[in-house]
């Protein structure tokens, strides 16, 4: 994987370092090569790369080739590598690490983007009054040609609910029906709950994207919501 | 220091000493300890928490490098234990409580009820056949079921059944059920039985309470406890064992369907710190997978059952193993260097799915019928409770605390501990630590020896000469070892007929207790003159067998065995007709032979009470002082003028201890010890005698006359020849080490080590090569111990260390990862792709591939340190050879059995210990220098030997007085009476071997019960039905 040869006269292991200082518990020096990672990763072979190639280029100081791998995309930081790893190493904490280091404009572009509407309101992009009026319009045409659902209820903005409920924000954009079952389910339950108007959107595409203040702007944005609503509990449906 | 001073330091008057030890746990490492003990003049409390003795080894079906049946080789042990007058065996007993100093504690064991009187029952097995409560059997790892009422298994020692209370539905709703008691042909169902409090005056303590397999069900990815077909490699041994649930047919569990595809996957609950919580290797399950997979194969009915095993590092690092996986492997087990991360159900078959990664990174699916978890060795949640109740300190990963210089104390003062308790280890290991812990225990109580013992008597012996013969024939199933191949009952029909014979019958296992006890009976009652058994090996099982005719009252030479397993059943498993036809054969030869047999004298040697032990290095250090300590005079001898050996270059031991301060205080104590003569600058020029009574000649004209030799002459270390594969520029570049010149340095405090910017170590330098096939055990340790060292001395420099298997054995794991976590690398090559090494301008480069990125890594190391192999010695062969001791191939010393006795030699007397035996680390050089003590203390504790009664004797009639004879016997015992000018044997000194008998040329010499009539009688017999 490595074109030439690997000369050591100095080993020098800055991004493993870094690593170290930002991750408490890292592990990576003490990785065994014993491959269990590799069997059990789904991205394995990807980008010529798998969890274990990646540990062994960060011991061996090679920070260019891990800063350049596009490998970071493919591996969904699942941690089914640190669950069975034998000295607890979480490979998908690294790849969290490298997609934050990596220049915003070298990103994957759709990830970013979903990232940077997120930030401004929702990852699609649409209207906070659009997902109003689509929920609404949704209820009615149930309750219309479903006579046994005339009384369901999808309340937005409902003070002192029990429950809060979040929205994959992909669909009220493009298949707004999807919304309806989870709708039946609490309504047959008997639950007590609300959307918000405004941070409804449960997914969280600046976690993928790897900046740690643009989640945290977006969970918090999402928190003081509720918050300010008065709920008790929260589903995140993501 | 002798030991008289430091008794009476301890304890005051010698008087109060105790004379009798107590040995906590009845596996394989408990029982060698109680009979070390027994046998040197202690008594011995044994307490087993279980119906019966045997431990782990008890549950195996065989065991590695020498695949023997493990009951086969155990059974001998355990009976003896059982039926030795100074071994008090409480089973179903736990200790309660340990006050007490050493010499003098008391110890309170409570013995829970077994509701069925010993000394009634007789085993018949009527109460569990007709129980009506089924229990999970334990003894089969919960894959098959037993009753309420239950024998252990079925060579357990004592052959007694025992109630389970929590399950028995008389006992948790009495009236109820009672079946047992009703159907008891003696009477030896109680109900009522209570549990006692047996109090123990003992003066020292030995800890064995074994290991426990990991529960794999805490790594739920394993699949373990979810699909049936996934197995416990203990599971494994039981589905192996003709004991076990499917009598050996090796079924799986999901269909009963005989498994052809089986994966290993190592380990399971070892060198895991996630959710297996063990960071320790377990030691022995690289080698029990491998012994598995060669099995498996051999008890596949097509014998192409495909066998794979799923590594990390390969751990063969003990006699012989690395042979036995090179055997493996050009046999067709397959090894895949990768650990798989979930085994996964596939399709609807039961089978399971394995993705794994080769070392390239290129994913592979395939596809077993059965998956095995080599699981590791973890301490017993009763173990670390025992180990409270005696007061001994346990470590981090939970093992009995132990000192590398005294490897079998513990942290209270005359308690002692041998076997996986203190670190997972095999059997050859654990039974070498038991001895270790006999002599340890038995040292602070010499002055006590024979104090609390009581002495055999044999009933009177019936004259047999006026009878005609009355032959009794004992036919072994041996389990279905014999009896699935022998149709046993044909056989014993067979026998009946044959001329003299009056009795013949058959038995599940002749070597068992009701057997044995019963047997004794019958010679009784049958009036039998004659006994043959028609079993397994009389290496292992002869004694036994004759020890049961004494005790019947008729002379144990009127006995002879057919071995109708290892000679029949084991190699004509395809042919059991003919194999049938064989034993019948081996017994009518057998039987003819039996027939002239007469009753012998038991002869008996004065006993020389004092050693030699030769070698003067930590392990005959070791030894000399143990003996000499007891009081028994020692001549310990060293080639060169100088004693200490190999240690001497030591720097630290893998636990940090400095070796040099240690070295030191035992050669004062060698120097300075009253009992121990030192004789430096001298060997061995010659040996005569035999065991009890050795004279030796010294270079330096000295004879030595001792009752015991121990052979502790060490080894060499390999440094590669310039025109050696193994060179790496050794001898031509300064910067180039081995590991002992590189511990020179760290001993002389060289301080241009820590401006050592770069560090190379080569792993497996000469070792694991084709021509030195074995593995040197210590380097990998050695070497990496080496490397933490230089990263203490300058944090900095960047250390690689090229390997081949990293084999940091038990607890020795803790450096390796410590090494990695200094950020130590790690790089693994391959014979096929050797790192090179260069020198250009004086700079040393070494280019290796690493094989996870594929790719070549040039290093520029100031140093190069070779990890190189341990070598036996070439003058070695001529001690061989003055003593009788065989040499293995590649050139160690050859004990007597590598499993069971691994501090003896064949020839009796004689021991051996430390790196002649194999390479190995100074603890275990320790332990084993004591268990070779223990040994050669059983000899000089006894006032009389038996000696060999089947010896040669002369008429003197046809004696020519040629002299012949005295030429070709190897013992010097015979020689010409210069009045009669005849030949004259000394019995004493006679081995039987019958040498004199082949070259005496005018016919004169016979062997007792050897002579031309009986080998005649065989010859003719063998040509019967032919």
């Amino acid at each position: 994987m490595l074109e030439q040869k690997l000369e050591i006269r100095k080993l020098r292991t800055k991004l493993k370092q870094h690593m170290q200082e930002a991750v408490p518990d890292a592990h990576i020096d003490y990785c065994l090569t014993c491959g269990m990672c590799v069997s059990g990763c789904p991205a394995s072979g990807i980008e010529d790369m798998d969890p274990r190639k990646f540990l062994r280029l960060l011991v061996l100081g090679q920070d260019e080739k891990l800063l350049e791998t596009d490998w970071i995309y493919s591996c969904t930081m699942c941690q089914r590598c640190e669950y069975a790893c034998p000295m607890k190493i979480n490979v998908g904490r690294f790849v969290y690490e490298l997609r934050g280091m990596r220049p915003k404009d070298k990103r994957p572009k759709n990830l970013q983007r979903s990232c940077d509407l997120q930030k401004e309101s929702n990852s699609t992009g649409i209207p906070n009054d659009d997902f109003v009026w689509v929920v609404g319009d949704v209820l009615e045409e149930v309750r219309e040609n479903e006579p046994e659902w005339a009384d369901l209820q999808a309340p937005i903005d409902k003070k002192g609910a029990e429950f809060y409920l979040n929205q994959n924000a992909k669909e009220p954009t493009v298949e707004p029906e999807e919304m309806v079952p989870l709708w039946k389910i609490l309504h047959v339950a008997g639950v007590d709950w609300t959307y918000s108007s405004k941070w409804w959107d449960g997914a969280n595409y600046c976690l993928f994207s790897g900046d740690p203040e643009d989640w945290e702007k977006t969970v918090r944005n999402q928190a003081e919501t509720v918050d300010a609503l008065g709920v008790r509990y929260y589903i995140n449906t993501e | 220091m002798s030991n008289k001073k430091n008794q009476q330091g301890n304890t005051g008057a010698l008087s109060e000493v105790s004379g009798s030890v107590l040995v906590v746990g009845g596996g394989i490492a408990g029982v060698q300890a109680a009979l070390d003990l027994a046998d040197s003049g202690f008594y011995v409390h044994l307490v087993e928490k279980s119906a019966a003795i045997g431990g782990g080894m008890s549950q195996l079906d065989k065991t590695f490098p020498t695949n023997d049946c493990s009951a086969c080789i155990l059974s001998p042990k355990l009976v003896e234990c059982g039926r030795h007058l100074n071994i008090n065996l409480l089973t179903l007993s736990e200790l309660v409580s340990l006050e007490g100093e050493p010499g003098s504690f008391k110890a309170v064991v409570k013995q829970n009820p077994r509701y069925v009187d010993p000394e009634k029952c007789i085993a018949c097995g009527t109460c569990a056949e007709k129980c009506p409560k089924k229990v999970v059997n334990e003894f089969d790892m919960g894959l098959g079921k037993r009753k309420a009422i239950y024998l252990k298994y079925p060579q357990a020692v004592p052959l007694k059944y025992a109630i389970d209370a929590q399950h028995c539905i008389w006992l948790n709703k009495p009236g109820r059920c009672g079946m047992c008691e009703k159907v008891c042909p003696s009477k030896a169902i109680n109900f009522d039985d209570k549990p006692t409090e047996h109090m123990l005056e003992i003066g020292s303590v030995i800890m064995a309470p074994g290991f426990k397999p990991f529960d794999p069900s805490r790594l739920d990815y394993t699949g373990y406890g979810r699909l049936p077909n996934v197995v416990t490699s203990m599971e494994f041994e039981r589905l192996l064992s003709p004991s076990g649930p499917c009598m050996g047919h090796m079924e799986r569990p999901s269909d009963g369907k005989e498994p052809k595809k089986i994966a290993w996957l190592q380990c399971v609950g070892s060198r895991d710190i996630n959710r297996a919580c063990h960071g320790y290797c377990s030691s022995v399950c690289c080698m029990y997978a491998i012994k598995q997979a060669v099995i498996a194969r051999e008890h596949s009915e097509s014998g192409d059952l495909d066998a794979s095993i799923f590594f990390m590092d390969m751990r063969t690092h003990g006699k012989e193993f690395e042979e036995y996986y090179n055997r493996a492997a050009s046999e067709g087990v397959k090894f895949h260097r990768a650990r798989i991360h979930s085994v996964l159900p596939s399709g609807e078959n039961d089978n399971l799915r394995v993705r794994y990664a080769g070392e390239d990174g290129e994913i592979r699916y395939e596809d077993f019928d059965l998956v095995v978890l080599s699981v590791g060795l973890e301490m017993p949640q009763q173990a670390i409770e025992l180990a409270a109740k005696a007061g001994v300190s346990l470590d981090a990963d939970k093992f009995i605390v132990t000192d590398p210089f005294k490897p079998v104390s513990t942290s209270r003062n005359g308690v002692f501990v041998c076997g996986a308790a203190a670190e997972p280890k095999d059997i050859p290991q654990s039974v070498m630590e038991a001895s270790a812990a006999a002599l340890e225990a038995g040292r602070i109580l010499a002055p006590a020896r024979w104090k609390d013992t009581k002495k055999k008597e044999y009933p009177p012996e019936k004259n047999v000469y006026s009878e005609p013969p009355r032959i009794g024939v004992f036919v072994c199933s041996c389990g279905i070892n014999i009896a699935s191949v022998v149709d046993v009952e044909a056989v014993t029909e067979y026998a009946k007929t044959l001329p003299g014979v009056v009795l013949a019958q058959n038995n599940l296992f002749t070597c068992s207790q009701d057997t044995i006890d019963q047997m004794e009976e019958t010679i009784r009652k049958e009036g039998l003159n004659r006994v043959v058994v028609a079993s397994c090996t009389p290496r292992t099982h002869e004694p036994l067998f004759q020890e049961t005719l004494r005790n019947a009252g008729i002379n144990k030479y009127l006995f002879e065995m057919a071995n109708i397993r290892d000679q029949d059943s084991w190699v004509h498993q395809n042919e059991p007709e003919a194999a049938t036809e064989k034993a019948k054969d081996l017994i009518r030869v057998a039987v003819a032979k039996v027939r002239g047999d007469a009753p012998l004298p038991y002869n008996s040697v004065k006993v020389t009470k004092s050693a030699l032990v030769i070698g003067a290095g930590v392990a005959g250090m070791t030894a000399a002082v143990s003996l000499a300590d007891q009081g028994f005079p020692v001549t310990l001898v060293e080639r060169k003028d100088d004693i200490g050996g190999h240690a001497r270059k030591f720097y630290r031991t893998w636990q940090g201890n400095p070796v040099q301060d240690y070295l030191a205080s035992l050669v004062d104590t060698v120097k300075s010890h009253e009992n121990i003569d030192l004789k430096c600058g001298v060997s061995v020029k010659g040996v005569s005698g035999s065991v009890g009574n050795f004279t030796t000649v010294l270079t330096d004209g000295t004879e030595l006359k001792h009752g015991v030799s121990i052979i502790a002459v060490g080894a060499g270390s390999f440094k590669p020849d310039s025109d050696s594969r193994w060179n790496y520029l050794y001898g031509k570049n300064p910067n180039v080490h081995t590991l002992l010149e590189l511990d020179q340095k760290f001993i002389a405090e060289d301080s241009s080590l820590s401006g050592i910017n770069q560090t190379v170590f080569i792993h497996c330098v000469g070792s694991r090569v084709p021509e030195r096939p074995y593995c040197s055990r210590v380097c990998c340790t050695h070497a990496i111990d080496q490397a933490l060292k230089l990263k203490e001395l300058n944090p900095d420099m960047d250390i690689f260390m090229l390997y081949r298997d990293i084999r940091t054995y038990g607890q020795r794991e803790r450096l390796y990862q410590e090494a990695r976590a200094k950020g130590i690398i790690f790089i693994r090559y391959d014979l096929e792709n050797l790192p090179a090494v260069t020198e250009e301008g004086g700079n040393i480069k070494v280019t290796v591939k690493d094989p996870i990125i594929d790719a070549e890594v040039e290093l520029n190391p100031d140093m190069l340190v070779l990890a190189t192999a341990v070598r036996p010695k070439v003058d070695v062969h001529d001690l061989a050879k003055f003593f009788k001791c065989s040499i293995r191939a590649d050139g160690f010393l050859m004990e007597a059995h590598m499993k069971l006795r691994p501090v003896d030699f064949a020839t009796d007397g004689i021991f051996l210990a430390g790196l002649c035996h194999y390479p190995k680390p100074m603890d275990e050089t320790i332990a084993q220098a004591q268990a070779a003590a223990s040994r050669a203390s059983i000899v000089l504790s006894q006032d009389e030997i038996p000696a060999e009664s089947i010896t040669a004797q002369v008429d003197p009639r046809k004696c020519t007085g040629c002299a012949v004879c005295t030429e070709v016997c190897a013992y010097n015992a015979v020689s010409i009476d210069e009045a009669t000018e005849k030949a004259v044997v000394n019995e004493a000194m006679c081995k039987g071997c019958g040498a004199c008998v082949a070259g005496c040329r005018s016919d004169a010499i016979t062997l007792k019960n050897m002579g031309n009539e009986q080998i005649m009688a065989e010859l003719e017999t063998i040509m019967d039905n032919w």
